[in-house]
């Protein structure tokens, strides 16, 4: 018999090893260049270039009803150029990232997740590690820092489709000159409000390629565990995205 | 198939890259050419101004705030102020809400400008005071401070009618029934003395009927005159009277003007004739103080019965004369 109090030494001591093995795995894989390097391009083209036209879409739609839904609030309060501010704050701050973070996040994150854990459950991942391939570096790593880098470019297409969308449908729905939404555009633009949404989708990219490395690395027992472990990918990848926009919201605001 | 994936990847890179650079220029109104001065302006406190913000002259924006930190008891605020911008001397920055919606811009005045706000002139004599080379700046209140103070209005007028709704307790609502009771009273006994005085008001009201009766019959009559006269309008009659009665008025006139000179004449001879009183009764005084020969006649008989002897005497010389001229009178020649 063990006290409690050695116990949960114990334990601590067990979560810090494995912390600093992950850790070292992780410097590992990011040292061996020349295994991840070559695939970060493909991966780049899969999980962001492929995604444009979805996150288009979801942009396109978002910025339209915010226009329609600021002209419904503003009526008779506010000017109507407001809704210009609403649109270009809103797209560029919140909707834009989060909104296109989620949609990866069920596109990217249960694509990672599935191929990792067919890979897993297939013993491909094994099969790397027997040719000394390491898995980190040649499965994660690259979609990893694809999801980085490629969540923000395609958040700020969102961002630029998403604020014409909701300027045309204030042209031609709400009797709004250009004139008036720019200057609404204007109004309250800062730099910050760019650079702010773009750094919480790099941060969404690095949390749902993780989501799904590790979901999908960790998968066991077939089939039904590449399912079960593709929706937690998803879940947790979303859930990943919530969390951090309230943290970047809390910290740079 | 790599290089396919290049290309794609490279296209979306550069899309996604050109739109965040040229969103952010066209947003943000810069001008990559344009050259900008840094000041530096002093406030007490900067109020809703962030950075960002414009910064305008005479209402033109002519830069924007880079910066805002605190400096010992002040804030201090980077501007960066378009090159070419002819700005006052001697500046001071207002920061001030630009509308009800909370944007906030720093507004360049002249240090010399007169302000009306007392607070304004305060701030910008306190924050001028260090000296240096900021420009010393003040903060209008902004909307929220507006409606804080209208809070504190209202909070004020609620204690107010809190006190009123305390006095008015129970006491006073029972002395406000009794006044009622009584306007009631007072009500009542104004109806009687109205009932009363209907009467009265009925009896004079019959009277002015009356009246006016009587003066509809002396309107008739009196139309009835207005006609007569009408009609002997009509036949010259009336002309006539008016010719006569205007060469009467003329006679009057000329009598008039007659009896003016007369009397101007008459008032003449009463100045003379004032003066032959005046000097009759100064002889009539002498008489009958005696003086004089006629004085003397009238007060000695003896001399008034001479003188009359000697006039009867003085008859008969003249008669005895007439009679016999030859006695007294010889002519001869030579």
């Amino acid at each position: 018999m063990t006290s409690p109090t050695a116990a949960s030494s114990h334990r601590l001591e067990r979560s810090i090893t494995r912390l600093g093995r992950a850790g070292l795995a992780t410097v590992q894989a990011v040292a061996d260049v020349r295994t991840w390097a070559p695939h970060v391009i493909p991966q780049m083209r899969r999980l962001g270039v492929d995604s444009v036209p979805i996150a288009l879409f979801i942009a396109i739609f978002t910025g339209i009803v915010l226009s329609l839904l600021s002209k419904y609030i503003f009526t008779g309060a506010v000017p109507l150029y407001f809704v210009g501010a609403l649109v270009g704050k809103t797209v560029m701050m919140e909707l834009g990232p989060v909104l296109t973070g989620l949609v990866l996040a069920g596109r990217v994150g249960a694509n990672i997740a599935a191929e990792l854990g067919t890979m897993r459950v297939t013993e491909q991942v094994d099969a790397l590690e027997t040719l000394a391939y390491n898995p980190r570096s040649y499965l994660v790593v690259p979609r990893v820092l694809a999801g980085v880098f490629m969540f923000p470019v395609v958040t700020a297409l969102a961002m630029g489709v998403g604020v014409a969308a909701g300027w045309v449908t204030a042209i031609n729905l709400l009797d709004l000159s250009t004139l008036e939404f720019v200057k609404g555009l204007r109004l309250f633009y800062r730099f910050k409000d760019i650079w702010f949404g773009l750094l919480k989708a790099a941060s969404f990219g690095a949390a749902v390629t993780l989501a799904g490395c590790v979901q999908g690395l960790g998968t066991r027992g077939g089939a039904e565990g590449v399912g079960r472990n593709t929706t937690r990918a998803v879940v947790l990848g979303c859930e990943a995205i919530l969390v951090l926009d309230a943290f970047w919201a809390l910290v740079l605001l | 198939m790599k290089r396919r994936n290049e290309f794609l990847v490279g296209l979306v890179l550069l899309l996604s890259v050109s739109a965040v650079v040229a969103g952010a220029l066209w947003l943000s109104e810069a001008d990559i050419g344009r050259r900008e001065a840094l000041h530096v302006a002093r406030f007490r406190t900067v109020g809703g101004l962030t950075p960002g913000a414009p910064v305008t002259f005479r209402g033109v924006r002519v830069g924007r705030v880079e910066a805002i930190r605190l400096a010992d008891q002040f804030v201090e605020a980077d501007l960066k102020v378009y090159q070419g911008v002819d700005l006052p001397g001697k500046p001071a920055v207002i920061a001030a809400s630009q509308s009800l919606f909370g944007e906030w811009a720093a507004n360049i005045v002249p240090r010399d400008q007169p302000q009306d706000d007392p607070n304004v002139r305060v701030m910008l004599a306190e924050t001028a005071r260090p000296g240096g080379d900021r420009w010393p700046g003040a903060t209008l209140p902004d909307v929220g401070q507006l409606t804080a103070q209208a809070g504190r209005i209202a909070t004020d007028i609620a204690a107010v009618a809190a006190r009123v709704q305390e006095t008015f307790d129970s006491s006073a609502v029972a002395s406000l029934r009794q006044s009622i009771k009584d306007f009631a009273g007072i009500a009542s006994k104004l109806e009687h003395f109205t009932t009363a005085e209907t009467g009265r008001l009925t009896e004079v009201t019959d009277n002015i009927d009356l009246a006016s009766a009587s003066v509809l019959g002396a309107s008739e009559h009196m139309q009835a005159t207005l006609a007569r006269v009408d009609s002997a309008t009509a036949d010259g009659q009336l002309q006539e009277i008016l010719g006569n009665t205007r060469a009467g008025t003329g006679d009057l006139r000329q009598a008039s003007a007659d009896l003016r000179e007369v009397l101007a004449s008459l008032r003449a001879q009463e100045t003379s004739l004032v003066r032959t009183l005046i000097a009759a009764d100064s002889a009539l005084s002498r008489i009958q103080s005696g003086q004089g020969t006629i004085g003397l006649l009238s007060k000695d008989p003896a001399l008034y019965n001479e003188s009359i002897e000697t006039l009867q005497e003085m008859r008969r010389l003249i008669a005895d004369i007439q009679m016999n001229p030859r006695k007294y009178f010889k002519f001869s020649v030579f």
